[in-house]
C-alpha cells in the first residue's frame, strides 16, 4: 500500500509498475520485451535497414485482411466468384479490405526482394548470419507460394487459367513432376477439391510456416545483432576506439554522441 | 583447431558486440521510430493502391469487369472450356512467364519452366557458403556487385517484356478490322475486308504482326506493307497453300485447310495492304 | 509401541487409491439408477478393491500390522543377510528403458496421427480417377470433313468445373465404322486453351444436353495464343514450344450418338483423316515429352 506521503506522480508510477511486476514475476515476459526494445543497435544504422520491418508490416496487413476476408469468402467453385463479387460490391468497406489484400501481396513481394537485395549488398548474410539468410530465402519462396495459391481463389478466368499453367509448369519437373501436378490439382484436372486445397494451403499451411520462420528470423536478428552499413566509418566490428564524430549527422539514422555527454 | 579465418571472424564478431555495447543506441526509440515511419509509408501505399484500384473503374458505381488504372476488379467467371482467353500470372511472376517465351524450342521447355528457376533458388540458398569472404564493402566485392546488377537488370527486363508481351486473340482482333481498313485504305474492297477478318481469326497474328497487333515471338515477318512488295495474288495463294514450297526452309504451316475461296480473300487482303497511310 | 505424542503427525503419503474408491462409489450409485443391474455390482467391487488398498496403505508403517524384527540366531547369518539386503545390480538400467520406450511410444503416437492424415492428403488425387463417356449428340450434328467445337462437361456430377472443349471432325466411314478425330483444346506446352485457326459458323451454334456445339467454316489448324504454339489439322505440332501433338479423346458410338471417352496423348500423327496412323501414349500432362530421349524424364505416369 502506498504510504500517504507519496506524490500523485509516484502513485501513478506505482500503479503502472504494479501490474507489470505481477506479470514479470509470473512469466518473465516483461523482461523479454524490455530486452527487445532497449537492446543496443549500432549507432549508424541506415534507412535501408528499415525494409525488414516494412516487410513484416506488409505481411501483418496481409494476415489481418486475409483472416477477415475469410469470414465472407466461400471456397467452393459454385460460390467463390459470387462471394468475391459480394465482398467487392456490397459489403461495407469490402472493396477496401479486398483491395488491401490484393495489393498488399504485391507490396509484400516487392519489399521482400528489396530487403533481400539490401541484405545482399550490405554483406549481412555472412558469418554469423548465414542461417538467417537461408530462413529469409525460404520466406521468399513461401511468399511467392502464397501469391500463387491465393491467385486461384477469386475463381475468375484469370485465376483459373494462370493456375492451369502454373500447375503444368510444376508438372514438367522430371520424375515427380506429374505426381506433384496431380497432387496440387487434387485429380487429373482442376476441380472442386483443387480450390479447397489451394485455400487450405493459402490460409493454413503456408502462413503457419511463415509465422514460424518469421519468429526464428526475428529471434536471430535480436540475438546476432544488426550490421552497420559497410561504408560507415564507425562500423561496429571495426573496433575503432576514436570518439565517434558528432558533426556528421547525415551518415545514417543516428549520429552517435560523444562519450562525454551524459547518457 | 579452428583455421585462422574462423578465429578472425569470431574475433570480429566479438568486437562487433563490444562496439555495439559501448557505442550503440537503444533500438527503442531510435531505430524503431524509423521503422514505424517506414511501416506507415507501406500501409499508406497499400491503402492508396486499394483505393485507386476501385475508384478509377469507369461507370457510376465503379464496379464490374471494366478496367481502371490498375486493371479489373475481377474477370468473367472461370470457364474451363473456353477457347477465348489468354492466361497471365500476377505481375511478380512476369519474369518467369517471359522465360517460357525465351525457351521456345520443345526440347528446352523444362529449362525455362523449372530448370533455371530452381538453379537460381539453390544458388540463393547456398549464397553464404559460396561467398565466404568476410569483406562487406561493396566496392571491394566485385563479383557480388556484378552479379547483383546483372540479376536486377535481367529480372527487370524480363518483367517488362512479360508485361508488354502481346498475343493474338482472334475474337478480339477481328474488331480491329475497320481500323485496319481505314489506315491501309481498303475499306471499299470487299474481298480484302473479308480477307482481313479471316486474317484476324485464322491465327496468323500468333506469329505475324500487322500494324500494332500480333505476337512478335516467333520472328515471322511484319505484314503491314505486304502488298507493297508486289508479289501478286497468285503468289500469295500458292504460298499460303504450301509456304515451304515457295520459300525454302520456311517454318510456316500450311493453310490449305481454309479452302480456295478463303485463300483468295486472304491474298486480296495481303495485296491491298500497302502500308499505313499509303493507299 | 509408538510414542503417544509423535513430533511429526502421521500424514498419509500421496496415493491413487482414494480416487479409484471414489470412482467405484460413483459407478455403484449410478448403477442403482440406470438399468443393467451389474453396473452397480461392478462399482461395488471396484470400490471395495480400492478401499482395501487404501486402508492397507494407511496402516502400513504402523505397529498395528507389523511384527517386531527378530535378530538372526547366529553371527554367521548376519553378513549373508546384510549382503542380501543390498540390491542386486540392475541388468537393464531403468533410465535407458524409459528413454527408449518414450521415444518409441512417441513415434507410435506420431505415426498413428500423421499417417492416416497424410494419406488422406496425398492419396485421393491418385485413387478412383478415370473418365466417363459423355453423350455429345447424334451423328448428324457432325458433317464430314469439318471440325465442330464441342464444349461438354466431362463429369456430370461436377458440372461446370469439369467442362472441356474438343474439336470433333467426322472423317467418314472406316472399315464400316464411323471414324472421328477428336482433338483436345489443351495446348501440349503448358495447357493454355488452343484456338482454331479459321472462321467459325456462330450462326449455327447449338446446344445438346448442356454441351455447346459450334460448327466451323474451315480450319487450317490450331494455334495457342500463350507462347505461339501451332498445330496442323491432325494436331501435330508445326511451330512453337509444344513438346508433342495435341491430346485426343477416344470415342464410342451408341444408338447413333457420339460418346466422347478417355483422353490419351499423341506423339505424332502420320497421314490424315480416317486412315491416319496415330502414335498413342498414356495420357500425360502438358509439357511432358512422351517419346524420344526426353520422355525418360517422365518414366511413370500417376494413375489418371
Amino acid at each position: 500500500m502506498a504510504p500517504r506521503s507519496q506524490t500523485p506522480k509516484q502513485q501513478l508510477q506505482a500503479a503502472i509498475t504494479y501490474p507489470l511486476d505481477w506479470l514479470e514475476e509470473r512469466s518473465g515476459i516483461v523482461g523479454g520485451v524490455k530486452y527487445f526494445l532497449f537492446r543496443k543497435v549500432p549507432g549508424d544504422v541506415n534507412w535501408f535497414q528499415t525494409l525488414g520491418a516494412a516487410t513484416l508490416t506488409a505481411f501483418l496487413v496481409q494476415a489481418l485482411t486475409g483472416v477477415i476476408l475469410a469470414m465472407y469468402y466461400k471456397p467452393t467453385t459454385g460460390d467463390a466468384y459470387n462471394s468475391i463479387q459480394h465482398i467487392t460490391n456490397d459489403i461495407w468497406a469490402g472493396w477496401l479490405v479486398r483491395g488491401m489484400h490484393r495489393w498488399g501481396a504485391s507490396v509484400f513481394i516487392i519489399l521482400m526482394f528489396m530487403h533481400m537485395g539490401r541484405v545482399f549488398l550490405f554483406g549481412a548474410y555472412k558469418y554469423p548470419r548465414e542461417l538467417n539468410w537461408i530462413i529469409g530465402v525460404l520466406l521468399l519462396a513461401m511468399g511467392l507460394g502464397e501469391g500463387f495459391t491465393g491467385y486461384l481463389l477469386p475463381w475468375d478466368q484469370t485465376a483459373y487459367w494462370a493456375t492451369v499453367v502454373g500447375i503444368n509448369i510444376n508438372g514438367t519437373a522430371p520424375f515427380l513432376g506429374p505426381f506433384l501436378s496431380q497432387f496440387l490439382q487434387g485429380g487429373t484436372y482442376i476441380n472442386d477439391t483443387t480450390l479447397s486445397r489451394f485455400y487450405s494451403i493459402h490460409m493454413l499451411m503456408i502462413p503457419g510456416a511463415i509465422f514460424a520462420l518469421i519468429g526464428l528470423h526475428l529471434y536471430l536478428v535480436v540475438r546476432l545483432g544488426v550490421t552497420s552499413p559497410p561504408w560507415s566509418k564507425e562500423a561496429a566490428g571495426t573496433g575503432s576506439t576514436e570518439p565517434p564524430s558528432s558533426t556528421d549527422g547525415r551518415s545514417g539514422l543516428v549520429s552517435p554522441t560523444p562519450r562525454r555527454s551524459a547518457d | 583447431m579452428a583455421s585462422d579465418r574462423v578465429v578472425e571472424r569470431r574475433r570480429v564478431f566479438q568486437q562487433y558486440k563490444a562496439d555495439v555495447k559501448e557505442r550503440g543506441k537503444p533500438f527503442y526509440p531510435y531505430a524503431m521510430f524509423h521503422d514505424t515511419i517506414m511501416s506507415l509509408v507501406v500501409v499508406a501505399t497499400i491503402i492508396g493502391l486499394a483505393v485507386i484500384w476501385k475508384w478509377t473503374i469507369p461507370g457510376a458505381h465503379h464496379i464490374g469487369t471494366e478496367p481502371g488504372w490498375l486493371g479489373k476488379l475481377y474477370d468473367a467467371p472461370a470457364d474451363p472450356g473456353t477457347t477465348n482467353f489468354v492466361p497471365r500470372p500476377d505481375w511478380y511472376f512476369y519474369f518467369l512467364f517471359y522465360l517460357l517465351r525465351v525457351f521456345k524450342w520443345p526440347w528446352t521447355v523444362f529449362i525455362g519452366t523449372i530448370g533455371l528457376p530452381n538453379v537460381l533458388l539453390v544458388l540463393l540458398l547456398a549464397m553464404p557458403f559460396i561467398d565466404i569472404r568476410s569483406e562487406r564493402h561493396l566496392l571491394r566485392r566485385p563479383v557480388a556487385l556484378v552479379a547483383s546488377v546483372l540479376v536486377i537488370v535481367s529480372m527487370g527486363v524480363l518483367t517488362y517484356k512479360g508485361a508488354t508481351a502481346k498475343e493474338a486473340l482472334g475474337s478480339e482482333i477481328v474488331g480491329h478490322v475497320p481500323t485496319w481498313a481505314a489506315k491501309e485504305g481498303f475499306t471499299g474492297n470487299t474481298p480484302a475486308l473479308a480477307g482481313a477478318k479471316l486474317f484476324a481469326v485464322s491465327g496468323c497474328l500468333n506469329c505475324h504482326t500487322y500494324i500494332s497487333d500480333g505476337g512478335e515471338n516467333l520472328g515471322a515477318p511484319v505484314l503491314t506493307a505486304e502488298g507493297a512488295k508486289g508479289k501478286g495474288i497468285a503468289f500469295q495463294v500458292a504460298h499460303l497453300k504450301c509456304p515451304a514450297c515457295v520459300n525454302a526452309g520456311s517454318p510456316m504451316p500450311s493453310f490449305v485447310g481454309l479452302g480456295d475461296d478463303n485463300l483468295k480473300k486472304l491474298a486480296a487482303f495481303l495485296e491491298a495492304s500497302k502500308g499505313v497511310g499509303k493507299h | 509401541m509408538q510414542q503417544p505424542h509423535d513430533e511429526h503427525p502421521h500424514v498419509p503419503g500421496p496415493s491413487l487409491w482414494p480416487i479409484g474408491f471414489a470412482i467405484g462409489v460413483v459407478v455403484l450409485l449410478v448403477g442403482l439408477i440406470i438399468s443393467p443391474w451389474w453396473i452397480g455390482g461392478l462399482g461395488a467391487i471396484v470400490a471395495l478393491g480400492f478401499a482395501f488398498l487404501w486402508v492397507r496403505d494407511l496402516t502400513r508403517g504402523t505397529e498395528l500390522t507389523h511384527a517386531p524384527e527378530v535378530a538372526p540366531e547366529s553371527a554367521a547369518a548376519r553378513p549373508a543377510a546384510a549382503h542380501e539386503a543390498g540390491s542386486p545390480p540392475e541388468r537393464y538400467p531403468r533410465a535407458k528403458f524409459l528413454e527408449l520406450s518414450t521415444l518409441g511410444l512417441g513415434g507410435v503416437i506420431g505415426g498413428l496421427v500423421t499417417v492416416p492424415a497424410l494419406g488422406f492428403m496425398v492419396l485421393p488425387p491418385f485413387l478412383k480417377q478415370g473418365f466417363k463417356d459423355i453423350d455429345v449428340g447424334p451423328l448428324s450434328e457432325f458433317p464430314e470433313g469439318k471440325f465442330v467445337i464441342v464444349t461438354f462437361a466431362s463429369d456430370p456430377a461436377e458440372a461446370s468445373v469439369s467442362r472441356k472443349t474438343a474439336f470433333v471432325r467426322y472423317n467418314g466411314p472406316q472399315n464400316g465404322q464411323p471414324s472421328f478425330t477428336i482433338i483436345s483444346n489443351h495446348c501440349a506446352h503448358l495447357g493454355c486453351p488452343v484456338q482454331p485457326n479459321g472462321p467459325l459458323d456462330q450462326a449455327h451454334a447449338s446446344e445438346y444436353k448442356g454441351s455447346a456445339i459450334i460448327p466451323t467454316v474451315s480450319i487450317a489448324g490450331f494455334g495457342c495464343p500463350c507462347h505461339g504454339g501451332q498445330y496442323d489439322t491432325e494436331g501435330n505440332r508445326t511451330a512453337g514450344p509444344p513438346v508433342r501433338a495435341l491430346d485426343r479423346y477416344s470415342f464410342s458410338i451408341r444408338n447413333g450418338n457420339l460418346f466422347i471417352g478417355k483422353p490419351f496423348s499423341v506423339s505424332r500423327v502420320d497421314g490424315t483423316g480416317a486412315t491416319a496412323t496415330i502414335h498413342k501414349w498414356t495420357f500425360a500432362y502438358p509439357g511432358e515429352h512422351v517419346s524420344g530421349l526426353e520422355s525418360w524424364l517422365y518414366p511413370i505416369q500417376p494413375p489418371h
